[in-house]
């Protein structure tokens, strides 16, 4: 009698643990997973304002011949952009390629003619919503490393997390360039 | 605090779907046993096969099709690419910082403010602005508005507050159906005792049917708005864009024929009354504007 209870014991322990184990290795399947997720949707972004640039500098072209220096500036940040390898060159070459795209269109100002250009505005309303939703979509990044690196330092999860290999993550730094300062209004 | 009560807030609208369902499954028993009774209790087992046939099909045909049912009654239409650029921006940005799938996006023809959202899951969801959303809000509002939503399809609110909107709307549509068609029948009826019955069983639903509306409707809003201001302020790290939104809303004057557009039974849905009632407490569908600006100033 009492080995049989013993013997129950053991099975019930067991299998509390083996279910643990499985919740706790799914938990940071799943957060893992986000997180690939959230920097694959940075990675569109990036690659969205990449291909308007062509567009972009045609446009300027035809306006302001003279300003060769910054679309060469911006020609250039986008390539650096489609032909870096990782994540983080990429990361760095997208700030460099919006702080050109800023002085285009700092220096568009000038030409009255090409701020009216249905065109044009309709690339800058593109460009600026993509700025937007990389803005948005580092912030879910950030968010989901969050809850990973939670999940990997609370108890109990940080046994499991010690016992899978897991650990914390680092977050994603804005580039200095494109700190931008959030505009208030009263 | 809301952390934690979001996981709570899923579980809670998933159950309280679920219960709804249940309670109109039996009530389209009882209503078919009652039927049944008065007729002729002869018919009894043909009458219940169709009363639970009628219901089964009731809550399948709702639940996949409520959205649809709550975008065809305020006449939205699907929101264009081209035309509605700005919408698309503000929800595509929400959509990436909330982490949830993009919700298809409608707008529907209105000078008011106001903006809801559908769909039985965040995989199936829609949003919908109304044209003077689009025109009177600047980029931060909107967004202020679509993140406020899209806290709404977060957390399940969407499944259980369409659900109850549509499937008690329509009841209360067919209490009506069958109120009319008790007085017209019950002159002509020769067995009085069936008639006094039938009428009483009418009353009875003239008094029951707008009580139980309005008090499940009540169910839906208040608590959750100000759980979605909060998460969408979440979402945006701007609280000032919703505040700003509200404030707006809060200004503007509206017709009687701009209110009329909405039916009633969707009013729960909305960010904020349709309807613009001043009574605040236990029959207002919204918590008081004013409590949720000054909560977002807090933030």
């Amino acid at each position: 009698m009492a080995l049989s209870a013993l013997i129950w014991i053991i099975i019930i322990v067991i299998s509390l643990l083996v279910i643990l184990l499985i919740y706790y290795f799914n938990r940071f399947i799943v957060l893992g997973n986000r997180i690939d997720n959230s920097l694959s949707q940075i990675d569109v972004q990036l690659r969205k304002r990449a291909d308007l640039v062509p567009n972009l500098i045609n446009t300027v072209k035809g306006y302001a011949k003279h300003e060769k220096g910054i679309m060469k500036e911006v020609t250039e940040a986008r390539k650096a952009l489609l032909s870096a390898k990782t994540f983080e060159k990429r990361a760095k070459a997208g700030a460099e390629l919006q702080s050109a795209l800023k002085s285009i269109f700092a220096v568009a100002e000038g030409y009255p003619d090409l701020k009216a250009n249905q065109n044009f505005l309709h690339l800058q309303q593109e460009l600026a919503a993509i700025e937007d939703k990389i803005a948005y979509s580092r912030q879910f990044y950030n968010d989901s490393i969050l809850s990973y690196n939670n999940a990997t330092k609370v108890f109990p999860g940080v046994v499991f997390a010690s016992l899978y290999g897991k650990k914390p993550k680092p977050y994603l730094e804005i580039p200095q360039e494109t700190k931008a300062v959030p505009k208030v209004e009263f | 605090m809301d952390r934690l009560s979001f996981h709570d807030q899923i579980r809670n609208n998933k159950i309280k779907s679920l219960a709804l369902i249940i309670v109109i499954f039996i009530f389209f028993l009882i209503l078919g046993y009652i039927i049944s009774i008065i007729l002729d209790p002869g018919f009894f087992f043909i009458i219940m096969i169709i009363s639970i046939v009628f219901s089964i099909s009731y809550i399948l045909i709702s639940y996949y099709n409520s959205d649809k049912i709550a975008l065809a009654s305020v006449k939205a239409k699907p929101a264009s690419r081209t035309q509605h650029r700005k919408f698309y921006h503000a929800a595509e940005g929400m959509s990436l910082a909330s982490g949830l799938p993009m919700p298809k996006l409608y707008v529907m023809e209105s000078k008011q403010i106001n903006a809801f959202a559908s769909g039985r899951s965040p995989e199936h969801a829609v949003i919908c602005v109304t044209s003077g959303c689009l025109e009177k809000l600047d980029k931060q509002e909107l967004e202020g508005v679509i993140a406020h939503e899209m806290s709404h399809i977060a957390n399940f609110d969407i499944r259980y507050m369409t659900l109850t909107a549509v499937m008690i709307g329509m009841i209360s549509i067919i209490a009506q159906i069958f109120l009319r068609s008790l007085w017209f029948s019950s002159t002509r009826d020769k067995d009085n005792k069936a008639g006094a019955i039938l009428l009483l069983i009418g009353i009875l639903f003239a008094i029951l049917a707008p009580i139980v509306t309005q008090l499940v409707s009540l169910s839906i809003s208040r608590k959750r708005e100000y759980l979605a201001d909060s998460t969408a302020v979440k979402f945006t790290r701007y609280p000032p864009g919703l505040k700003k939104a509200l404030q707006k809303i809060k200004d503007e004057h509206t017709t009687k024929e701009e209110m009329h557009k909405t039916p009633k039974a969707v009013a729960p849905l909305f960010i904020s009354d349709p309807f613009k009632r001043k009574i605040s407490g236990l029959f207002a569908t919204h918590p008081p504007i004013d409590s949720r600006i000054s909560r977002l100033g807090r933030m």
